[in-house]
């Protein structure tokens, strides 16, 4: 009679274990992150100077007697070109942020000749990817509030609208934009070229999304493309919930579209780590850089 | 008892060690054609927005208040030619304290610094390659950009091309110094990003710095890659310059050789420092 041998685990897998490894990443990411000290002049000094190259632009754009910015105003509406500013580029910092964090997360394990050896413990492989959101967006909060602090006391940029819209709209991105980052660092591991593909996602954001205009403004054929785009929901309905006044009635058009879009991308990007593991295994090309 | 090397450095071996870097650093450019590609593209991306805020801004495609601080109603020209000049700083920036920081990661650093080559040479190594391809890609970005947003310089390129020299290799210095920071400190992408992000800023890369508040003013004028791209500029599209031109062409040699004195320093200081500590291949 033929037996049949069944090699034994040491890993006991269960949910108790998943929710271990994710903790664990979690640590080692807080680790590495607080290890290199620049991470301090980057959440004080990032929130002030990307948006300040577009806001001085603006400003020279406006001229020393203000002529331009009475075309602004007119064509924007909006008469604080500074907040409007703000809101635009932070948004895009945000997406920039996890595409580098989150969508690096797997591609850099590569590189440090890691993420095999990981790949071959006994653990829920989607908590590497889930173990790098929660320092990040921690960190997000911290520089969304260091921007806001910033600019209100540098600027005196003042809130016209409810802060509570305000968080409301960016809980709604966050399913959108970490998704779009889980796919994304699926792929990066499979193409390798990740920073082409940062610039390519973060310059679509960059073009098409309004982020220092009104999407108004675009040729017709881009204002299509940017309503594909979910930063385009989530600028234009944080500038209306921080300067209109915009309740949730006022935001729905722009919340549900970023809900839908979200939802979206968490699926595609769960799949495509899915996908990206069997494939890797079946390559065996997981430790190749 | 003296002790004898099997090197035998020369000028001709420092010109050898060059070139293997440079060749090595082309290879590993192109080994990765969509990095090539993207750096085309990057800049365009860049100041698209800008683009299309200048349009918020103008009446008729004509920006007035830009005119009134520059000189020209171009502002895309006038961007261009800064984003041009940008990617050459970001060059020298990146190609000295991140090809460090890239050394650090893959472990080969302190393998590197017992060759018997000048850690100098090492660092100016490491731009050559980068400096080749910015030429090829700004070059390719500047006809595209041209096509899309338009490109026109009423002046002399020639003249703008010569002022811009003194200017780059006044950068090594700023170089020299920050990849010293960098061996310090073993994180490159913030110090990099933040650094060469100020500074192209308050050069005025993409506005002109009388525009900028007063007291941001007096920083600009302390860069002298402030009068580099007002020169420039001045000479390729005839704007207002800060300076007459002369006077920034000479702000501009004095500073070249103060700043690589003081970058050289500042590296061999810091380096010498590192080695003591035994941090060197750490990252």
């Amino acid at each position: 009679m033929e037996t049949t041998f069944i090699p034994r685990s040491l890993g006991q897998p269960g949910l108790l274990s998943d929710v271990r490894a994710f903790l664990a990443v979690v640590r080692r990411e807080w680790i590495i992150f607080t290890r290199y000290p620049s991470w301090i002049i980057a959440l004080f000094i990032w929130p002030l100077i990307f948006p300040m190259m577009y806001i001085l632009t603006a400003r020279a754009l406006s001229g020393p007697d203000g002529s331009g910015l009475a075309v602004f105003i007119a064509t924007t509406g909006a008469t604080d070109y500074i907040g409007y500013i703000i809101v635009g580029t932070t948004v895009w910092m945000w997406q920039n942020i996890v595409l580098w964090d989150v969508g690096f997360a797997l591609r850099n394990e590569q590189m440090r000749g890691t993420l095999e050896s990981n790949w071959l413990t006994p653990t829920w492989r989607f908590s590497y990817l889930l173990g790098q959101t929660g320092p990040q967006i921690v960190t997000m909060a911290m520089f969304i509030g260091v921007t806001a602090l910033e600019f209100g006391l540098l600027f005196g940029i003042r809130l016209n609208g409810s802060p509570w819209m305000l968080g409301l709209m960016m809980l709604a991105a966050i399913p959108a934009i970490y998704g779009l980052g889980f796919a994304f660092a699926s792929l990066v591991i499979t193409v390798k070229e990740a920073n082409a593909f940062v610039f390519l996602i973060r310059g679509m954001v960059m073009i098409f999304c309004g982020i220092t205009f009104p999407v108004a403004i675009l040729p017709a054929w881009m204002q299509t493309f940017a309503k594909w785009l979910p930063q385009t929901y989530l600028i234009h309905g944080m500038r209306a919930a921080a300067f209109a006044k915009a309740g949730v009635k006022e935001l729905l058009p722009d919340l549900i579209p970023l809900l839908s879009f979200g939802a979206f991308w968490l699926a595609v990007g769960y799949f495509t780590f899915l996908w990206m593991e069997r494939r890797a295994r079946k390559s065996g090309a997981i430790g190749q850089y | 008892m003296q002790l004898t090397t099997l090197s035998q450095p020369s000028l001709t071996t420092h010109l050898r060690a060059l070139f293997v870097i440079a060749r090595k650093d082309w290879k590993v450019f192109w080994r990765y054609p969509l990095n090539a590609l993207s750096s085309v593209f990057q800049p365009i991306i860049w100041i698209t927005p800008v683009y299309f805020m200048g349009k918020a801004f103008s009446t008729n495609g004509q920006a007035a208040g830009f005119a009134a601080y520059s000189g020209t109603g171009d502002y895309m020209s006038y961007i261009l030619l800064g984003t041009v000049l940008t990617n050459f700083i970001m060059t020298v920036f990146w190609g000295m304290g991140y090809a460090l920081k890239n050394d650090m990661d893959s472990g080969v650093l302190e393998s590197n610094w017992l060759t018997p080559i000048p850690r100098l040479l090492i660092l100016v190594g490491r731009t050559l390659t980068s400096i080749l391809t910015t030429t090829i890609t700004s070059a390719t970005m500047l006809i595209l950009a041209g096509l899309l947003f338009g490109f026109r310089p009423t002046g002399s390129t020639f003249a703008a091309i010569l002022t811009a020299v003194p200017m780059l290799v006044g950068l090594y210095g700023f170089g020299f110094a920050f990849a010293g920071v960098v061996l310090l400190m073993r994180e490159a992408n913030t110090l990099v990003d933040v650094g060469s992000f100020l500074v192209q800023g308050f050069s005025g890369t993409n506005f002109p710095v009388q525009s900028l508040p007063y007291w941001l003013i007096p920083i600009s004028l302390m860069l002298p890659l402030t009068y580099g791209l007002d020169a420039v500029r001045g000479f390729l599209l005839k704007t207002n310059t800060l300076l007459p031109i002369p006077a920034e062409i000479a702000i501009l040699l004095f500073s070249m050789f103060v700043m690589l004195w003081i970058g050289a320093q500042v590296f061999h200081r810091v380096e010498r420092r590192v080695r003591t500590l035994g941090t060197l291949g750490q990252h």
